[in-house]
């Protein structure tokens, strides 16, 4: 205790010691006090204490609030600039009208109607109808979260709610480039303040930047002190410590978590307009990634202070235009070539979070829920299966994809196949083990990149870079397995959401080892490389290859990886390794007591995830020829997390449907080519799809599938959605 | 620590303290459980029972020395604990909710090593000893129920289910808490069955539990504590006739009925209102 309490206060040491060494440089005070910084802080700021609020009204750890502000960003945008109030796109269920008639007719362009793009209110709006409609969508839009998102999700475990903030999160933000595209879209200034310089003798900033920091100041104090003074606060508090206790207390614990949404959503959407306005654009790609400086601010503030939360998230906006100085005035910033290398300033926040953590250990308390539901059903995977049901998938796929695929088909099926080996990776580490990474992509990168080197400039044979670039990962997956160690749950989450942005931007868009215009190159052995159309061998009376691009034996290489990792993942589930990895998933304690080494399990876990997650970041490089940071971000991490999820993420079968589903998979391209949904919508339902599964159907389609059928045959198992009915028998008793 | 019965001492606590936070959970306690020994550990609710266990076992880190088989064990984490030979139960059971009770006592049955993990990966069946769990299943009888998920058995099987995860690692000690909370009468007299089988077939049971019927019934030797101080020890005759334990736990109505019935006690003053009460305070 007294050790902890003195490292505490020795990093806070170092902390004060660094703002003081920054503030007494006339250069550095200027680049860390800039207006800049301070409306970037403010921005951050708005986030978080919207994430803090959703956390201490509803237990959730909300990935999706800069989403959220983005999201009333663009809602105020169209109302002030043509008022338009944009409804989220749809597929047009007459595209499939139009499908049919396109296989009998190629080129005729039908006039279907399509869903209302919009809602107008009679031209442009001025500021403050603009404003007070934006803030009315705020609200209904809390509401609407609460009620049908995390409501039904409150006694869910934690996974099912991370899951549902990460729907969230890609369903927003798809929604949005599929309406507006990813360029950014320009806001008017606001038209009360100026944006004339203010000294204020330390901080020169506009009077738009001061305006905002006033605002988010204005609304800590506010927060803090309608928490400590009034009954509504008091409420919230209580219902955090002990739902049951509310309840007896005479507060309904979904009302105070409805009010607390909606709050939240208010508040972050206001400041979200305003900032957005400020900085003169809103684009789907930023406000979304803020969560990540906002979660670190809102960690440093234990998930609990409004004022410990602002004043970090305002540090961590102050620091970018101070690292971005260093980096290009100072020789000692660490280099790549002669750029000082990118992402230093992401880096800072994943090395708060993770300082955080271990200093406070589980800095999220466990909230005092009535029950908990059970996590998706793991079942062993039965002998015939791999006997007979595996073996006969496999060649149905080779067949497939060597002689009834076209090419666009051969295309989706080494993407979904690839899918499938990233789906596996989820499945072993959140699925049998329940820890959440969303950082897989993170280490099929380091495979991909480390294969680049190694087949390119050190010539390594073919299938030699894919199992060292696979061992790159599985290291890195155990370095990220230390602080599983310690924190469980949506902490780790965090940190591996923080990991996946910090590296991305550090490690991958490093130019020395990605070329920033070409990528990384991969020297690909011929027989798989996609872009050599293969010759027609004749069998007997029928033709193998029709002579077209991509490649079929790409897929028949992914094809390859993927059987294998589904066997050895499949072996691991029916083996003692796996029993013990349920084990830990299902409680750590116990299976302590029943002898298991919980902290070397789940740094086996990690290793094997992320070795499997390697060998799919060198299946990809193989599969395109070359390395590129793009296929790398979080985003894709957080695609794939919530594809593996929508597919089951506790089976191998899970995985492979999983698979199925990603973007440019199978099913999308039959989609598209056939039934006529254009592509674009594969986030923006998976993002849908992802959130319904997580209230409606934990156990994932496979999980689905197998209940159905198990129900068809008369073996009926409850699953997880049953056991959320029926109260789980340990609490009848404390009942009782 | 005269007049106990037993052979070789099995499991010896010298000065056990736990704290939590600036609350003395246990202060000094001195425990010898002998091979081949039920011993029981009594006391009102918030005595420090549970925590007794959760610090022979390895859950809340504690002062003191605990000797188990001679060999000191204090600092060993829980699971290597259990690997020498000391299981536990749980009040509120800790199943593994998504494995087969089989599975569930595998868990437990089964040791890994490095090589046995990546020998897993492509072969997971290979020579399996299921001796452990055989014996688990049989002395407690739930054959039947092997294939069966956790949450598809009655209440009473998930108990016996607990206890059997303890024993198919074959412990030298098994550390059983509260083990007939819950149960009716007919149950804790089958229960008190299972116990003795239990010894019978070699192991050691340390028993922390309120239904005196079956404390009384089972225990060769008790200890019994109050406030995280031990208060009295002595073989049951010993405890029911000690004027602190009467004080302090046992109370007037307690000592009326044990001098009545012997068997029909753990009446629902005592027993009923200690399921709700440790079940919240559990964890």
């Amino acid at each position: 205790m007294n050790a902890k309490r003195s490292i505490t206060a020795a990093v806070a040491a170092v902390a004060t010691a660094l703002v003081i060494a920054v503030l007494a440089d006339g250069d550095t005070r200027d680049r860390f006090l800039s207006g800049e910084g301070v409306a970037q802080g403010s921005l951050i700021a708005a986030i978080a204490l919207g994430v803090v609020l959703t956390f201490r009204g509803s237990g959730v750890v909300n990935f999706a609030n800069g989403a959220i502000a983005m999201y009333v960003a663009y809602v105020y945008a169209g109302l002030r600039a043509a008022g338009d109030l944009f409804l989220p796109p749809l597929p047009n269920p007459l595209a499939l009208v139009e499908g049919v008639v396109h296989w009998f007719q190629a080129d005729d362009a039908l006039d279907l109607p399509d869903w209302p793009t919009s809602i107008s209110f009679a031209g442009e709006l001025g500021f403050w109808p603009a404003l007070v409609l934006s803030l009315v969508f705020c609200v209904l839009f809390g509401l609407l979260i609460h009620l049908f998102v995390f409501r039904p999700l409150r006694n869910a475990p934690i996974l099912a709610k991370v899951v549902a903030s990460v729907g969230l999160f890609l369903l927003l933000q798809s929604i949005v480039v599929r309406r507006f595209a990813t360029n950014p879209r320009t806001l008017r200034p606001l038209p009360f303040v100026g944006k004339e310089q203010v000294d204020l003798g330390v901080l020169r900033i506009t009077e738009e930047a001061l305006f905002v920091t006033v605002l988010v100041v204005a609304f800590t104090v506010a927060l803090w002190a309608v928490f400590r003074y009034t009954r509504f606060g008091l409420a919230t508090r209580a219902a955090a410590e002990n739902e049951r206790g509310a309840i007896v207390l005479g507060y309904s614990p979904d009302l105070l978590a409805g009010v607390n949404w909606v709050l939240a959503t208010t508040i972050s959407g206001l400041l979200g307009i305003f900032v957005a306005s400020i900085q003169s654009t809103v684009d789907p790609l930023v406000l979304p990634a803020l969560i990540v400086p906002a979660l670190t601010a809102a960690l440093v503030g234990g998930f609990r202070s409004f004022a410990v939360t602002t004043v970090a998230a305002f540090l961590l906006g102050m620091q970018q235009p101070l690292i971005t100085y260093l980096g290009v005035n100072h020789d000692w910033f660490p280099r790549a070539g002669s750029q000082p290398i990118p992402g230093v300033h992401l880096l800072i926040p994943l090395v708060v979070i993770v300082a955080a953590l271990f200093l406070r250990g589980d800095a999220l308390p466990e909230r005092g829920a009535v029950s908990l539901g059970r996590m998706p059903l793991s079942p062993t995977p039965p002998a015939w299966a791999l006997r007979v049901g595996g073996p006969l998938l496999a060649a149905a796929t080779a067949v497939c994809g060597l002689v009834l695929f076209t090419p666009s088909f051969r295309g989706a099926l080494a993407n979904s196949l690839i899918g499938v080996i990233i789906c596996l990776s989820v499945v072993v580490i959140t699925g049998f083990v329940g820890q959440i990474s969303l950082a897989q992509m993170a280490f099929a990168g380091f495979a991909a990149f480390a294969v680049s080197k190694l087949s390119s400039e050190h010539g390594w044979p073919f299938p030699l870079p894919i199992l060292a670039g696979a061992t790159v990962a599985l290291v890195a997956g155990m370095v990220v397995a230390l602080p599983a160690l310690r924190v469980r749950g949506v902490n780790l989450a965090i940190i591996t959401f923080a990991a996946a942005v910090a590296v991305h931007d550090a490690v991958f868009r490093n130019p020395s080892v990605s070329d920033p215009l070409y990528g990384a190159p991969v020297d690909t052995p011929e027989w798989i490389n996609p872009n050599r159309s293969t010759r027609v061998i004749k069998v007997l009376w029928f033709e193998l290859g029709d002579g077209k691009l991509p490649n079929p034996y790409t897929a028949m290489f992914c094809l390859v990886a993927a059987v294998v990792l589904c066997y050895g993942v499949a072996n691991l589930r029916r083996s003692t390794t796996g029993r013990q990895f349920l084990a830990v998933r299902s409680n750590e304690r116990a299976a302590a007591a029943a002898g298991v080494n919980v902290g070397a399990t789940k740094i086996a876990a990690f290793a094997v995830s992320a070795f499997i997650a390697g060998v799919g970041g060198a299946v990809i490089a193989y599969r395109f020829g070359g390395a590129t940071p793009d296929r790398y971000t979080y985003l894709q991490s957080l695609v794939l997390f919530a594809f593996a999820y929508l597919g089951g993420i506790s089976s191998v079968a899970g995985a492979i449907v999983g698979g199925c589903l990603v973007t440019g998979g199978i099913v999308w391209t039959f989609l598209s080519n056939v039934v006529g949904i254009p592509g674009e919508f594969t986030l923006l339902l998976g993002g849908l799809g992802l959130i319904l599964t997580a209230v409606q159907n934990p156990d994932g389609i496979a999980g689905r599938v197998r209940s159905d059928a198990l129900r068809l045959l008369g073996r009926r198992r409850p699953t997880a959605a049953d056991a959320e009915v029926a109260e789980p028998p340990a609490h009848r008793e404390v009942l009782a | 620590m005269s007049g106990r019965p037993g052979g070789d001492v099995l499991l010896e606590t010298t000065s056990l303290s736990v704290t939590f936070g600036g609350l003395q959970a246990l202060a000094d306690l001195d425990l010898t459980v002998g091979e081949g020994q039920i011993v029981g550990l009594i006391g009102p609710n918030g005595a420090g029972k549970t925590t007794f266990i959760d610090a022979v076992t390895g859950f809340v880190p504690s002062g003191g020395g605990v000797t188990f088989r001679g060999r000191p064990i204090e600092g060993a984490p829980a699971h290597r604990r259990q690997r020498l030979g000391l299981g536990r139960t749980w009040q509120s059971l800790e199943l593994f909710d998504d494995l087969t009770v089989r599975d569930n006592l595998r868990v437990a049955a089964e040791r890994q090593s490095a090589r046995g993990f990546l020998l897993d990966l492509v072969h997971p069946g290979r020579g399996r000893d299921e001796a452990g769990v055989d014996f688990a299943l049989d002395v407690l009888d739930l054959a039947g129920l092997a294939d069966r998920l956790p949450t598809e058995i009655s209440q009473g099987q998930r108990k016996l289910v607990g206890a059997a995860r303890a024993l198919a690692a074959r412990p030298r000690l098994i550390c059983m808490d509260e083990p007939a909370a819950g149960l009716d009468t007919t149950e804790s007299h089958e229960l008190a069955d299972d116990v003795r089988r239990i010894r019978d077939a070699g192991i050691t049971i340390l028993m922390v539990e309120h239904d005196m019927g079956l404390v009384l019934g089972v225990c060769d030797y008790l200890y019994c504590i109050e406030f995280g101080v031990k208060i009295a020890e002595g073989t049951p005759a010993e405890i029911v006739s000690d004027a602190r334990v009467v004080a302090a736990y046992l109370g007037a109505a307690g000592r009326d009925r044990v001098d009545v019935g012997g068997l029909d006690v753990g009446g629902p003053e005592i027993g009923g209102l200690d399921v709700g009460g440790n079940g919240a305070g559990d964890g």
